[in-house]
Formats: C-alpha cells, structure tokens, sequence
C-alpha cells in the first residue's frame, strides 16, 4: 500500500501544483513546455499507483521515469529560487541605501540649501 | 504557497523510493517475505476498491473541470456606444438595484447611453479576453477600431475605488481620435463622478 499512497499523493500534489501554473495562461502569462512534461508526468504518476497493486517493481521504474520528467520541470525552478534567495545585493547598493537612510548632517548627498 | 514546497517534497520522497525499489537487489541473507516498505501485490479486495475509487476519482475532476469550463460566464464585454460620442465612457459594476447586463452571442453586451456613464448590477469580468467596439444609431452599428492607425478607443482602466457611496468597480475608457486624448489627459477629471450626475467629460 505504501507505493500506491506515494506515487498518488505526489502526482496529486503535483498536478495540482501545475495544473495551477497552467491555468495563468487565461492572463497571458506564456505556457511552459516544461509544465505540460510536468503534467504528463503527474499523469503517468497516477497510473504508476494503480500499477503498483499488481507490480510494484514495474510501477516502480515507470514512477522513476515519470519522477525524472517532472524533475525536468522543477530542479531548475528550485535553482532559480535558491540562487534568488541566497544572492547577496551588490555593495553599491548598500551604500546608496546607507546614504539616502542618514540624516542630512552625515548625508553624502547633503545639499547646499540653506 | 504550501503546494510548490510540498510538491517538491513528495516528487523527492517518491524519486528516492522507486529508484530504490526499481534497482534493489535481494541479498542472500534476506527474507523471501514482503515487508511494509516494499509490499509484495496487493490482495484482491484492495486492488478492486482502489482501482474503482481511483476511477470515480477521475471522471469525478473531469466532469468537475468540463462543467467548470461550460458554466463559466463569458469573459468579453461587446462596448455599445452612441454614434458620435467623445469623450470618457465609464460602467460601474455591482452597483445594485441597477440592471444586469444582458449577453449575446458569448459576449456580455454594454450599451453605453449618451451621457458616456452606465451602472450595472453585473460583475466585473476578470481574464484574457478581447473586448469589441461598436457605434450604434438609429441606422444600425459600425465597428469601432480599438489599435492601430484609426484607434479611436484609449487609455482602457479597470480598478476599484471608494467614494462617498462606498466601494465601486469599474471600467473607463476614452472614445476619440489620438489627438482628442492628447487634448483630454491635460485636463483635470472630476474626483468622484457620483457628486457631478455621472457624467464624464464629453468633447463637442
């Protein structure tokens, strides 16, 4: 029972997840060849669990393949979350925001108004 | 927000369980028998209630997403306008004791009046979709360009605002040659088109 719970919850999960994405495309938002890999993958995911009541070592190896599918779709997403979410602001940056937070008296950007 | 984390979770946890169960080897010190993290087959019972579970499950999304898909109201809005109006034409949604808006042909149709103001009862339609233009007389309608050269519609906006008689959604939209609008965003408009007879300003 354990493989058929594993592989149904996960292409529930992620044919939702998906399927939600997808459905932007109602505002414009441009479909990705990778979501509809993505989409199929959940599907042959759904049958991977119904297969596994009879031959879990089949329903294994097409659950592998499905899984390396959707993959497809969600290692570079997850790549591009982490490299957004560890990438360090440029000091520049810093500095104009140091600058523009200071009073007027240690401001750099001090003007000459009287 | 969960769903794209827990997504990943569970694609992980079932990636690492059927690589290992699709290049497992029994070792000879191993029992012949099944274990709970690698079952043998189901039994038949079991087979029979999932698989037919799964099956209702199915033709139960698609009949959910194929009605979902039928009943949903069309998106477009076909804009009626007074042959040789100028000016800004505003509709309020969700205005109520106002009338709701009929519908033709799969598009929701807005028959501005002369004065460029109309109030509905209907709601205001969100997504893709591609609104047309029309004059109409007494003659009939003529197709009303809204890009290109001969663009007479402009500076579409859609919102929600709060005025003196409470939340309002809406949707503007200028109706005049690019010269005519040019002209128009120079001058002032009204703050609260409720306290001036819902009348925008029309051009002569």
């Amino acid at each position: 029972m354990l493989p058929f719970v594993l592989y149904f919850v996960t292409a529930v999960v992620t044919g939702f997840h998906v399927y939600t994405l997808l459905s932007f495309a109602v505002y414009k938002v441009p479909v990705n060849l990778f979501e509809l890999l993505s989409l199929l993958g959940s599907f042959c995911l759904l049958i991977a669990a119904y297969v596994s009541l009879f031959r879990p070592h089949a329903a294994a190896r097409l659950a592998l393949l499905a899984c390396l599918v959707m993959w497809s779709f969600y290692a570079p997403a997850i790549a591009r979350i982490v490299r957004t979410r560890w990438a360090k602001p440029a000091a520049v940056s810093q500095f104009m925001g140091a600058t523009v937070g200071a009073t007027s008296k240690h401001s750099l950007l001090r003007t000459n108004r009287a | 927000m969960i769903v794209p984390y827990l997504a990943a979770i569970v694609l992980a946890l079932a990636t690492a369980y059927s690589a290992v169960v699709s290049f497992r080897q029994k070792t000879e010190g191993e029992s012949a028998g099944p274990s709970w993290l690698f079952p043998d087959r189901t039994n038949r019972p079991a087979r029979i209630f999932l698989g037919i579970g799964m099956l209702i499950l199915v033709i139960g999304l698609g009949a959910w997403f194929s009605t979902n898909s039928r009943n949903s109201p069309p998106r477009s809005f076909r804009f009626l306008i007074p042959e040789g109006y100028r000016g800004w034409a505003r509709v309020e949604f969700e205005i109520s004791g106002a009338p709701a808006l009929p519908t033709e042909r799969g598009q929701t149709v807005i028959k501005i009046p002369p004065s460029g103001f109309l109030t509905t009862s209907s709601p205001e339609q969100y997504g893709w979709a591609r609104d047309t233009y029309v004059f109409y007389s007494s003659s009939g309608v003529q197709s009303i360009p809204d890009s290109g050269p001969a663009r007479f519609i402009w500076g579409k906006i859609n919102g929600e605002e709060t005025g003196s008689s409470g939340k309002r959604k809406y949707e503007e939209f200028f109706v005049g040659s690019e010269q005519q609008y040019k002209d128009q965003i120079d001058q002032p408009k009204p703050k609260d088109p409720s306290r001036d007879s819902h009348s925008p300003a029309a051009i002569p």
